[in-house]
Parts: C-alpha cells; sequence; structure tokens
C-alpha cells in the first residue's frame, strides 16, 4: 500500500521528536522545530497537541518517553520490491548498491513492461565500462568536494583538457543522457558524459573554498521568457500546458477559448523552444519577445518558399 | 468534521493538485466538482504541504492559486509531499511506536507471543493518565497489518504465534545516489523518495531536465496497474468517476516530452479473426471507427475535451467507454484490440481475475507496437504510409542526426547531397504532425497515404504564417520529391548556436 500513515510525515516528525527524548534532550523549542522541519505548516497546530496532550501515550508530560530505543522502522516489502525492480534498470550499473537480503523478493514490475515511446534513440550506453568508471569518479568528486581533470570531445570534435569544479549531474528524461554540470576558467560548462575520454580526481578542496567558486561561478545562467497566446481548439490548452508543465509558467484566461501563457526557461534551450512552440502549429502564436518572434519567422519563411 | 491538513483518500486532492499545477488560470468559482467549501479546505491543504511553491495572481476575476515549479531547479519531486499526508487514528500511532520498539528490545530478539506484547504494552501505557488499552484483537489486527507492510514477521511455535521485527540486512547507505537518482527517473519513484526519508545523509546532486513532476500523482494507480500486469489479470477502470471499463493490461507507455502516461491493454472480446496487416484490406478509415478512449476517432461529447495525446484528431470523451471492444466495425475484428488510456484519467482499477493472455499475445503485441507511432491507433485499422523529405546541406548532419535519434519507428535514407526521406507505417499518422511541424523551414516533400494529414499539415503552415502576417503559397504534396529551394543559410537554431561549449546534445533544428 503506498498511501500509508508509517511514510507520513506525521510520523516522521513525531519519530525524530520521540528520538530526541530517548536521549533525554527534548525542549519544547526542539519538539516545535523538528515538526516545522518534517511536517507541514499547519502541522504545530496538530503535532504537538497530540504528543503532549497525551492522545498519543507516546510523550509523558515531563517530555520523556516510555521509548527504549531512537524510533526505527524496517525496510517495508514496499521498498524493497522498488529497489528490486531498480536492478533490472541498466543504469542501476552506475551505482555500487548492496543488493543483500533482496534475494527474494519480487520486483514490483519487469523492464518491458514500461516503455518510453518518445526517448531520443541515441542515449548514453550504460553497459560501456568506461562510461561507467567515468561515472562513478564524477558521483565521487561530487561527494567528497574534489576537483576533476577531464578530457572530452567539444560538440566541434576538439579535444579539450581542463581542471573543473563538478557541481551537479543533470539527467534528462527525453534525451536519456547525463550531463556533467561544471565550473572551470572562470566559466559555466555542461559536458555530455559520453563525450568524457578521461576523469581523475584531483586535490581535495577545502569545502568552504569549494562553496565560494560555487557561489561564483556556477550560478545558472539567466533565464529567458517567452509569451504566447493559446488558442483552445483540439484540446490545445491540455496538451500545450501538460507539455511545457515542467517549465516555470503563469496562465491567464483571456476569453473562453484563448489563453496568455509565460514561461521561464534556460537561455541556452531558445532552439529547442522554438521548435517545440512550431510543433502546436497555429494553437501558439508568440507575442513576445520579438527576438523570438524573429527565429519563428525564419523558418515559416523558409517553409513557405519549399511550398512555392 | 474539523478540519485536518491530513486526508484519508489521495484521489480526493489528486484532481485539485493537477488543476493548480498544470493550469493555474482558474478562479475559486470555477472549481464546480465540489463545493465552494471543499475548494477551501483543499487549497488550505495544498498551501500547508506545498507553501513554497505556491503562487498567487489577481486579476479582474478574482485571485488564482497555481502550483509554478521549475522541475529542473530542484532536487526532489515536491508532490511527493503529498503521499505523506495520510490520516491515522490516535491508536494507530500509539501502536506504531510502542510495537515496533517493544520488537526491537533484547528480549523480543527472538519473537514475542500476543501476551508478552500485551503486557509490555500495558506497563508503558500505565505511565499515563488514559491507561486503557486496546483489545488484543486490535492489537493483533495491526501486527497482521504490518506483516503484510513488511515490518513485522509472524511464525508459529505450537498453537501460539510469534511476533518478531523484520531485519534489515540491506546496506542503505550504500544506496543513497541511487535513490536519488530513481526517484525522480524511474517510475513510482514516491517510493525512493520514502526510502530516502531513512537516510540521515542524502546525495543532493542531481538535477533533471524534462522532467514531468507531475505523473507522481498517478502512482497509487500505477501501482495496481503494475501488480494486474505482473500477475495477467483483468482490471476494471473507473474513469471520469462513472465510466467502467474492463480491460487486460500490458504496459505502461510514459511520455518524456508530453507529460502523460499511458495503459495499453486490450479488451477481451471479439476473439475471433485476425489483426491486420499491412495490404489486408481495409477496415474502417481511422478516424471514423471510434477506436480508443485516447481519442483517436469520433467526436468529442458535448463540452468534453478531446482526448487524443495529440489532439490532431478529435476524439471521445476522455475516459470514454473501451470502444474497442464495443464499437461498430465494418470488417471481421481483430483477434485481439489494444487500446491506450491515459492513466490520469483513470480514477481507480478494480484487480479482477486472472486470465490466461492469448496464445498469440506476444506476436500481436509486437505486430502492434512496431507501428504506433506514440499512443495513438488501433490495430483494427488499416495502417497508413507516410513519408517526409527533408533537406540537410552537407555542413548539416545534425538534421540527419534528429532524424535518426527521434524517429520511434520507420526508416531514414539519403537521396542525395541534400535530401533525406523518413518514411514509415503507422497505424495513425496524425499524431505525427507534432514532430513533422519540428521540420518546418526544412521540409521538401511530404507524402501519405491518408490525404488529412497532409490536409491537415498544409492548413495549420497556412494559418500559422497567417499568424505571424506572412503568406506561404504553392502546393505540398507533389508526389516526386517537390524540392523548393532551401536559402542554404546556416540554421539560426542548429548546431552553431548551442551555447555552452561542452553540450553537443542540444543541436537541434
Amino acid at each position: 500500500m503506498l498511501f500509508h500513515e508509517i511514510y507520513g510525515s506525521y510520523y516522521q516528525a513525531v519519530a525524530a521528536i520521540l528520538g530526541e527524548a530517548v536521549h533525554g534532550t527534548l525542549t519544547e523549542k526542539k519538539l516545535n522545530a523538528l515538526v516545522q522541519e518534517h511536517a507541514f505548516g499547519e502541522s504545530l497546530l496538530s503535532i504537538p497537541d497530540g504528543l503532549k496532550g497525551e492522545r498519543w501515550r507516546l510523550l509523558r508530560s515531563d517530555l520523556s518517553t516510555p521509548l527504549q530505543k531512537e524510533p526505527s522502522m524496517p525496510l517495508t516489502l514496499l521498498e524493497k520490491r522498488w529497489m528490486k525492480t531498480l536492478l533490472q534498470d541498466p543504469r542501476i550499473r552506475l551505482f555500487e548498491p548492496d543488493m543483500t537480503g533482496l534475494e527474494d523478493v519480487e520486483p514490483l514490475f519487469s523492464a518491458e513492461t514500461v516503455v518510453y515511446y518518445d526517448r531520443y534513440a541515441d542515449g548514453d550506453d550504460y553497459r560501456d565500462p568506461g562510461y561507467i568508471r567515468h561515472f562513478r569518479t564524477i558521483l565521487r568528486a561530487l561527494r567528497e568536494n574534489r576537483e576533476l581533470a577531464v578530457c572530452f570531445e567539444s560538440r566541434m570534435h576538439t579535444r579539450l583538457r581542463l581542471v573543473v569544479t563538478p557541481s551537479r549531474l543533470e539527467y534528462s528524461e527525453k534525451d536519456d543522457r547525463f550531463r556533467l554540470i561544471a565550473s572551470g576558467r572562470r566559466r559555466r560548462w555542461t559536458i555530455n558524459l559520453s563525450s568524457i575520454t578521461q576523469c581523475e580526481p584531483r586535490n581535495l578542496e577545502k569545502a568552504g573554498d569549494l562553496e565560494v567558486t560555487n557561489k561564483n561561478t556556477q550560478k545558472d545562467p539567466p533565464k529567458a521568457s517567452v509569451t504566447f497566446e493559446l488558442h483552445d481548439r483540439r484540446n490545445a490548452l491540455e496538451r500545450v500546458l501538460l507539455h511545457f508543465s515542467h517549465l516555470e509558467k503563469e496562465t491567464k484566461r483571456l476569453d473562453e477559448n484563448r489563453y496568455l501563457v509565460t514561461l521561464k526557461y534556460d537561455r541556452q534551450d531558445q532552439t529547442e523552444m522554438v521548435i517545440r512552440i512550431l510543433s502546436f502549429g497555429p494553437v501558439i502564436r508568440v507575442t513576445e519577445p520579438e527576438s523570438f518572434i524573429i527565429l519563428l519567422r525564419d523558418r515559416i519563411e523558409r517553409q513557405g518558399l519549399l511550398f512555392k | 468534521m474539523a478540519y485536518s491538513e491530513l486526508i484519508k483518500n489521495f484521489s480526493r486532492i489528486r484532481a485539485y493538485l493537477r488543476s493548480f499545477y498544470v493550469h493555474g488560470f482558474r478562479h475559486r468559482d470555477e472549481y464546480t466538482a465540489k463545493s465552494a467549501r471543499s475548494y477551501d479546505n483543499e487549497r488550505r491543504r495544498i498551501e500547508s504541504w506545498l507553501g513554497g511553491y505556491m503562487s498567487f495572481g489577481q486579476d479582474e476575476s478574482g485571485r488564482r492559486v497555481f502550483l509554478s515549479v521549475d522541475s529542473r531547479a530542484i532536487q526532489d519531486n515536491p508532490l511527493y509531499r503529498a503521499f505523506r499526508t495520510r490520516s491515522f487514528t490516535d491508536r494507530d500511532i500509539m501502536l506504531h511506536f510502542h510495537l515496533l520498539d517493544i520488537l526491537d528490545g533484547p528480549e523480543s530478539r527472538e519473537g514475542l507471543s500476543i501476551t508478552g506484547l500485551m503486557d509490555e504494552l500495558s506497563e508503558r501505557l500505565s505511565d499515563f493518565e488514559d491507561d486503557s488499552m486496546p483489545d488484543e484483537s486490535t492489537v493483533r489486527k495491526k501486527l497482521r497489518e504490518y506483516a503484510s507492510l513488511g515490518l513485522v514477521e509472524l511464525r508459529k511455535k505450537g498453537r501460539e504465534t510469534i511476533y518478531r521485527r523484520s531485519e534489515d540486512r540491506t546496506d542503505l547507505a550504500s544506496w543513497d545516489a541511487a535513490a536519488a537518482f530513481f526517484q525522480e527517473a524511474a517510475p513510482l519513484g514516491v517510493i525512493g523518495s520514502f526510502l530516502r526519508d531513512r537516510m540521515p545523509e542524502r546525495f543532493q546532486k542531481f538535477r533533471f531536465k524534462h522532467h514531468y513532476i507531475l505523473n507522481a500523482l498517478d502512482s497509487e494507480i500505477l501501482y495496481d496497474l503494475f501488480a494486474a500486469i505482473r500477475e495477467s489479470r483483468m482490471v476494471t477502470l473507473t474513469v471520469h468517476k462513472r465510466q467502467q471499463i474492463t480491460v487486460l493490461p500490458f504496459r505502461i507507455y510514459i511520455g518524456t516530452q508530453t507529460g502523460r502516461q499511458y495503459l495499453l491493454a486490450c479488451s477481451m472480446a471479439g476473439r475471433h479473426g485476425g489483426t491486420r496487416r499491412p495490404g489486408q484490406s481495409t477496415g474502417p478509415a481511422p478516424g471514423a471507427s471510434a477506436a480508443s478512449p485516447t481519442g483517436q476517432s469520433a467526436g468529442p461529447a458535448p463540452g468534453a475535451p478531446a482526448a487524443s495525446p495529440t489532439g490532431q484528431s478529435a476524439g471521445p470523451a476522455p475516459g470514454a467507454p473501451a470502444a474497442s471492444s464495443s464499437g461498430p466495425a465494418a470488417d471481421p475484428p481483430p483477434h485481439i484490440r489494444f487500446t491506450f488510456y491515459r492513466t490520469d484519467l483513470i480514477d481507480n482499477v478494480k484487480t479482477g481475475e486472472k486470465t490466461d493472455p492469448p496464445e498469440d499475445l506476444s506476436e500481436e503485441l509486437d505486430a502492434f507496437t512496431s507501428h504506433v507511432w506514440g499512443v495513438a491507433g488501433s490495430n483494427a485499422a488499416p495502417l497508413q504510409h507516410i513519408e517526409m523529405t527533408v533537406l540537410a546541406g552537407p555542413e548539416e548532419d545534425f538534421i540527419v542526426q534528429r532524424l535518426e535519434r527521434e524517429k520511434r519507428c520507420g526508416t531514414v535514407e539519403k537521396l542525395d547531397g541534400s535530401r533525406w526521406r523518413f518514411s514509415a507505417d503507422v497505424y495513425d499518422a496524425l499524431e505525427m504532425l507534432p514532430w513533422l511541424r519540428t521540420f518546418t523551414g526544412r521540409i521538401a516533400d511530404l507524402q501519405c497515404t491518408d490525404r488529412r494529414v497532409i490536409d491537415r499539415f498544409r492548413a495549420d503552415f497556412d494559418a500559422l504564417a497567417g499568424m505571424y502576417d506572412m503568406n506561404s503559397t504553392g502546393a505540398i504534396g507533389n508526389s516526386t520529391g517537390a524540392t523548393g529551394p532551401h536559402t542554404g543559410e546556416p540554421d539560426p537554431g542548429g548546431a552553431d548556436t548551442v551555447t555552452t561549449d561542452g553540450d553537443m546534445t542540444d543541436a537541434l533544428s
């Protein structure tokens, strides 16, 4: 059962509170702080009352507890089955998870049950030993705040060698690719893992220094925005809003069938955005910025010439 | 009943979350499915759970509440929080912590009988003003529930049942990065997020692009469907709270570009005749027969949105009766008729009896899916042949790469130095229109055995050109490669416009 109170935030908050109580370190202030940390905006109205009012009979009035140990919960069958399911996924090779205790567990579904029908066909090769090695090196560098010396082939087919400070690993579900987001030589780099030919960890950075580096050079690039009028026919409203739902957006209704949508996207994805907007045909009319409209017009004009 | 931020049924909040996240333009008085008070309570709950992600807008019609999330900037799906809101009773929480603690004690290593457990519980509760004990049957019931969840093990010792806390042998710390990744990248990722709740150190360096977090809301539905698929059981789907459809489920289709998930299933009715193959006699024209609840064909019910995944062909109301099993068919129906159902439109899954899948299922399924572009089409319809000729100069390999990696079936062949032809046989070519349009500016020729595809493409293009005050003239569809002049200019959005030096994959035309 997936929607169950044992996974709930209230149980999490209470477990954390009782953990403190077991050690005799619970205070009113700490109790409230743990509720705010583990539960929701209005949980302060109910959890302290349930605990201190003895309704739940877990905490005595002096904030001690009859429990002997810090609360913990064994892995549930659901969790084990999900873990077992992942063992069929080729991407699990990138990690080295312990499989003990999962031997007799049945997966939730088999790999062939799930079809990513519109995923691009040239995704990363998760069976390639070199790729796996590079992935794990990057993962370790991210954990240990280490710099990395990487060699990779740029999209212009030139070989580059860099020392970078890794910031994160980004995965695209559509492309089925990992990219390393890093900084080096005073700029931000996005490097496809599949293009990396060498990857070695460098010196251990001081965590504080790395944070400063991250702040200065790994800021996300500024966002661009595009605004368009959406004409709701052929179920366009639903299709368009779902399609762009992963972006920050705002939608306003103009009249019964027309909506004004503003999307924010990473500037480097402008071409992709042009294509995606074109894919919806005449149900979308971009109203601003003008630079975006020019890109659309250029393609439409070229297509018009081909139609002649 | 007094307001609580916790809920008993997830389905109650699903529609509101979806609307706040996807639409976000509705005002309070537009949520008419339930009372205004219900709306106020659900909005208040969602604000309480997801406060940091809630946005508000004000216009002449009033205040709008919406969820705005750039899923590329976050590491955890915030909608998973909604799965941590299950309500419980005072007794549930009391028993949970006491029983697991009692069973974790050194004297409980070999397990405890119900008497031993009750004695220990009684001693603990005697510390409180209210020292009333739950019934033994209540405690037994809770223990049985926990056994089914995997938290407790039951074994018989003579006539007595001994209860023992389940042992964890898995090194959970070794799963931290894998759980962080798969909680966002695998189906039922919310379970991974539960797993991570147990980890004191959580890996936080993954981010996700093109990430549709909304699919999380279908997790309960997906869980039931996976169980039925694994056990080969029929399911009765309740769609839009009224229609019931009984099918045999096979696969889950997940869109990485549409934000939708689908169930591929078949109705077991009409098991006579055979699946139509290329070259066989044509059945009802696609678009003429009610073929799928995902809306491949007949017109929508009044006031209902067309539910086609691409919206290219108007369809019946989402979740309309499984017409594939009941609709009229001019020719003998295929042995097995496959249908896609949007999972976000399924309200409930009732698992039924085990069913032996048809012997030739695998063959039929492969035959069908190898000619489906996305999630539309019916194997009751004839295949349609489509060809698109695209211009790509010698320096424009990225266009050819796009054709190769984005095609989901069919072939790509080089015609000459600057022309490449994509061709495929699919059950519903209309579904391909959005993809075809992404090559706008390069399409030298488009042919399809279903004339409506060409007409729609051209009409849409004319309308598009008109919208930007441009005229489009000329005809598309010359049978032998009508090649227009290519400007020869570098593609403004081509490979050389990608900004970051190391990024090779955003090279889109």
